[in-house]
């Protein structure tokens, strides 16, 4: 039990948290938008894993982590413009179509890393960090929290910043109005096609960021599959959120946490069967799901491609 | 097909994986192994690789279509889909983690345990160890490697009993969370421990990575232990040692066993004895360890030391759990 109290362990565990918890963050976010704009982005987990690879890679060639995560953010937004072009240019299913991008990048990254890094498997140096001052020399989770790659700070300011794009802008207006009222946003002169393929494209480069940050900070490398149904657990905070940026923060966090508090449970010797243990981040998210979620109301054309004179009152096609 | 109870020709043989044989690891060691097992014993092999953690149907029928004599489902997640498709085409097939499911002619298990390379390999960690704590990160626990994590805490404890052993799992079958690895890791050193044995597929490199980048808490360097496979190609100079698992002689007796008429009748093993489980030696272990550890060996061969394998999860938790006890010396 002593070494679970030790200032080091625990400074491992908060910094634990803060590696788990951003890219479901980035890529919870991400999904957020594209919910708000009426799409239902399954596919998530395949941007991910697609801006997990060419993050790492880009990182790899170049030696800067920063053009890796620009690799990224462009393969999430690559696989992305599939998803715009199949379901909202075209109409066709979302789910279906989500679904099949995120097989579709499982095998491409799988089959990619394969023919270039499967014999080497190279790793990435230690992660360079920006210490905020005054911060980060508080004891524990000063260094933890404070003294993190500059991306771990730009991932928590743009749930800030969306949190105001959405309440207080035209931009959040539109986007709103793709999601619940699209006919009222094209009899407006809004347009929604183009509203929801770019809210399809941010969501791409956020989750492709995501996986990249993921990669590069997280683990340092990529391996096939490494994702691990992030995307889908990105999907669930989106959901809690309530359309709330903040929330999909705070979901995060608790995620993070969670994760990190089964391994304390485990280092400690508790005698609780690992199962148990490990069910922790997944029953915590449940729980919250329960107490909070029961009310959430989704956008009324989530799910539901848009055609100008539809069926239905707003001009959706299931 | 079921004839072959009785005896059959064997042609042509499969192994079927779920990740590229390139990990130097589980997937590379079975690839490899079954290349040579059929060299050894003159049939062609056929490889299916990446085929992933899901259904494995498919594949398994166009193998059986495609006439081959055996089947190996080298993935503790195809030991449900693998003895359906041999009861239906009647096509023996060999699998992992289920010891219970022999049918003769038809089904094989081969659920190995490292145990006794594993104990040497505790023995060897507890040597090299400067902060007395040593950690076991395993990305599941499947049979063997809850084995292998008993042997390696055994021989901690038997080398020096007060040794601290620190056991995480990253989550279930989190074999490819690289990013978990590395964290879980971290945390485990940040826990005091300068030595991991280190069980994970693709995790198993976040793992290293974490070796790689992480001080231990007396400022010195970590070391990681690695399973079944020879990383030494991609290492930076942080692997200790390996327990090396070659599977050659478990499918060349399969085969053989088909051949006379005995497949699907008994278990398989790996053993310290034929080398087909061995340590690998790398700079970092030190002359005089290295031959205190052979010594070691030889006594486990000759049964003076015995090593128990537990291949319950609780039972493992348990013995990390305890700090002192009987262990073989």
């Amino acid at each position: 039990m002593d070494m679970i109290l030790s200032a080091a362990f625990l400074t491992s565990l908060v910094a634990g948290m803060v590696v788990s918890g951003v890219p479901l963050l980035l890529a919870g976010l991400g999904e957020q938008i594209s919910e708000k704009a009426g799409v239902l982005n399954i596919g998530i987990e395949g941007m991910m894993l697609a801006g997990a690879y060419a993050g790492f890679l880009g990182a790899y060639q170049t030696g800067s982590l920063w053009v890796g995560f620009l690799y990224g953010i462009g393969a999430g937004m690559a696989v992305a413009s599939v998803m715009a072009v199949l379901c909202v240019r075209l109409g066709l299913n979302q789910i279906v179509i989500g679904i099949g991008l995120t097989l579709g990048a499982e095998g491409l990254t799988a089959l990619l890393h394969h023919v270039r890094f499967s014999r080497s498997y190279p790793r990435l140096p230690g992660v360079e960090t920006l210490p905020l001052p005054g911060l980060a020399e508080l004891p524990i989770v000063g260094s933890a929290l404070f003294d993190r790659h500059p991306i771990v700070y730009l991932a928590v300011a743009s749930a800030v910043v969306l949190s105001v794009l959405y309440r207080r802008t035209h931009l959040g207006l539109t986007l709103r109005a793709a999601g619940d009222k699209p006919a009222a946003l094209d009899a407006a002169g809004g347009d929604v096609i183009r509203t929801r393929v770019a809210a399809v494209l941010c969501t791409g480069a956020f989750a492709g960021l995501g996986g990249a940050f993921m990669a590069e900070v997280g683990a340092g490398l990529f391996v096939p599959f490494m994702t691990g149904g992030a995307g889908f657990i990105a999907i669930v905070l989106a959901m809690l959120a309530r359309g709330r940026p903040l929330w999909v923060l705070a979901g995060a966090a608790l995620f993070g946490a969670c994760l990190s508090m089964t391994t304390a449970l485990q280092v400690a010797g508790f005698d609780v069967p690992t199962d148990v243990i490990q069910m922790l981040p997944f029953a915590a998210v449940m729980a919250v799901l329960i107490v909070f979620g029961r009310g959430a109301s989704l956008p009324a054309a989530l799910g539901s491609a848009y055609v100008r004179g539809g069926r239905g009152s707003d001009g959706e096609r299931s | 097909m079921v004839g072959k109870a009785q005896g059959a020709e064997v042609k042509s043989i499969a192994i079927l994986v779920p990740e590229q044989a390139t990990d130097f690891g589980w997937n590379q060691q079975g690839v490899d192994s079954a290349k040579a097992a059929a060299t050894q014993t003159g049939v062609a092999v056929t490889v299916a690789q990446g085929l992933g953690y899901g259904d494995v149907r498919p594949t398994l029928r166009e193998l059986a279509e495609d006439g081959v004599g055996l089947m190996i489902a080298h993935a503790s997640g195809y030991n449900t889909a693998a003895p359906e498709i041999a009861e239906e085409l009647k096509v023996p097939v060999a699998i992992v983690d289920r010891p219970d499911s022999l049918k003769p002619g038809l089904v094989a298990d081969y659920t190995l345990s490292g145990h006794e390379g594993a104990y040497l390999a505790g023995r060897m960690a507890a040597k090299v160890s400067r902060t007395g704590t040593v950690g076991i990160v395993v990305s599941g626990e499947p049979p063997s490697w809850n084995a292998q994590s008993s042997g390696f805490a055994q021989g901690v404890r038997a080398e020096k009993p007060g040794m601290k052993i620190v056991y995480a799992v990253i989550g279930p079958a989190a074999y490819s969370d690289a990013a978990g690895g590395q964290r879980v890791t971290a945390s485990v050193i940040a826990a005091g421990a300068d030595v991991i044995f280190g069980q994970g597929n693709g995790s198993s490199f976040g793992m290293l990575q974490a070796v790689e980048t992480t001080k231990a808490v007396d400022g010195g360097k970590v070391l990681f232990i690695d399973v079944i496979g020879d990383k030494t190609p991609v290492d930076k100079g942080f692997l200790l040692t390996s327990v090396l698992w070659d599977l050659t002689p478990v499918y060349a007796a399969m085969i053989e066993d088909l051949r006379g008429g005995s497949f699907g009748t008994k278990h398989y093993k790996i053993q310290l004895a034929d080398d087909s489980l061995r340590l690998l030696r790398t700079k970092n272990v030190p002359e005089d360890v290295w031959a205190s550890v052979m010594k070691i060996r030889d006594d486990v061969i000759a049964g003076r030391i015995k090593v128990d394998a537990t291949f319950d999860a609780a039972a493992v938790r348990a013995l990390m759990s305890d700090t002192g006890g009987a262990v073989p010396r």
